[in-house]
């Protein structure tokens, strides 16, 4: 899933529970904390962890990312972008 | 009392149970999540609404003492402070951060269809079964590290009514509790379906243990059960041998409440594609979850829910153990968890 202007790399831990959830998010944003701050690169989350969908975006957004929760079929997608 | 009959005895307590699982699936009131998040994140939120939990059920048992209309007091089961209680709950401590959830937290991840959960869950089962193998060896340990005998709570103890201790607690807690309301720290922003704010599931349970000691006569308990489920199991395998243990033989009755309602929220699903690393540290952590509710004896739920509000001495040295464990969990987790595994 890319655009000539962005990038977005998508984590897939449907399954996984907490802390795993918010670990291995962190894990990502850490990974990729030059390119998300530059506006290049969203992280998309999967994740069907109820709890993931408070602490994940609580954490990001600690550290100055914008997020988005978006409901789907069974499960959350979070989207963890620079803050615009 | 339910207890006349033991068709409505369990059906209040599955009742019961219902409730206390949906609320605490909506509002996800993982107890393992309250201490591991304290210790590996720095975070308190979920643990100021079980400190709500703990004073409301502390006011409402004690309201209902001093009405009469408490069955016995304190409720069954409880015995003198040993040892073996701060030795089991740091073994809870440790293997609920590593299962992700208590014994509990397991059931209603379980039943919105987490199979680490479910691995916890079997883990669970063989570790109320490995116990057994123990029993007469620690129960041993337990009557030997005993102490103050004949005693079960402090109020017994000091030899003052219990509403002294009620008081001073509350009184202690009421200043926090409205700073919190002050600083907006009861609530959090949640995205998804269906939540329910935490401190309104906090004074649920309390209505729910209070509801339990009312018919039932004791508070919500739960992992007898998997010792007998435990049981079960090995039954199928080795006819005789695990039930004939002398700790099978002479575990009380208990109540089941699992409880999960992700149907109506159309969020079952079931993902088998995950880190088998995953899957063997939350066996572990259920095992040793299985093991130390046998040890202690009881769980979380027993003990924080139930015995604390009442200032049972067991259930303190279970919190007393159960603290450590947790910080130990949270510090070996991660290392385990790898978390460059996606």
């Amino acid at each position: 899933m890319t655009t000539e202007m962005e990038k977005i790399i998508e984590v897939d831990m449907r399954g996984q529970v907490c802390p795993s959830t918010l670990l291995v998010a962190l894990d990502n944003i850490n990974r990729n904390r030059k390119e998300l701050s530059s506006g290049m690169v969203k992280l998309l989350i999967k994740t069907d962890n109820r709890d993931a969908t408070t602490t994940i975006p609580g954490t990001a957004e600690n550290m100055g990312y914008k997020t988005e929760v978006v409901p789907r079929d069974g499960f959350y997608e979070l989207l963890i972008s620079q803050q615009s | 009392m339910a207890t006349e009959s033991i068709i409505l005895m369990y059906a209040v307590g599955l009742l019961l149970g219902l409730a206390a699982g949906f609320l605490m699936h909506r509002s996800d009131y993982c107890m393992a999540g309250m201490f591991r998040d304290l210790f590996m994140f720095r975070q308190s939120f979920r643990l100021r609404a079980l400190a709500l939990q703990i004073v409301l059920t502390m006011l409402a048992f004690e309201a209902f003492r001093l009405l009469d209309l408490l069955p016995l007091y304190p409720f069954p089961i409880l015995g003198a402070p040993s040892l073996a209680a701060i030795a089991g709950g740091a073994l809870f401590g440790l293997g609920m951060v590593l299962a992700g959830g208590c014994v509990v937290g397991t059931l209603y991840k379980m039943g919105a269809g987490s199979l680490l959960s479910a691995s916890a869950f079997a883990g669970l089962i063989l570790g109320s079964g490995l116990y057994a193998e123990i029993h007469p060896w620690w129960a041993a340990f337990s009557r030997a590290t005993t102490f103050w005998e004949g005693y079960i709570t402090v109020p017994q103890l000091i030899g003052r009514s219990p509403a002294i201790l009620v008081l001073v607690v509350t009184a202690a807690a009421l200043p926090l509790f409205l700073s919190w309301r002050t600083r907006k720290l009861w609530e959090i922003k949640s995205r998804v379906r269906g939540y329910i704010q935490p401190w309104k599931t906090a004074a649920g349970l309390a209505a729910v243990g209070l509801f339990s000691y009312l018919l039932i006569g004791m508070p919500l308990g739960i992992t007898t059960t998997y010792a007998k489920l435990a049981a079960m199991t090995e039954n199928l395998f080795s006819l005789n041998h695990l039930a004939g243990l002398a700790f099978f033989q002479a575990t009380p009755l208990n109540v089941v409440h699992p409880a999960s309602q992700t149907l109506l929220l159309g969020e079952f699903k079931v993902y088998w594609r995950l880190p088998v690393r995953q899957f063997l540290i939350t066996l572990a952590g259920g095992t040793l979850l299985g093991l130390a509710s046998r040890m202690a004896p009881g769980c979380n739920i027993w003990h924080l829910m139930g015995g604390i509000p009442i200032f049972a001495m067991q259930s303190i040295l279970f919190l007393i153990g159960l603290l450590p464990g947790a910080w130990l969990g949270s510090l070996i987790l991660p290392r385990l968890l790898n978390s460059r595994q996606t």
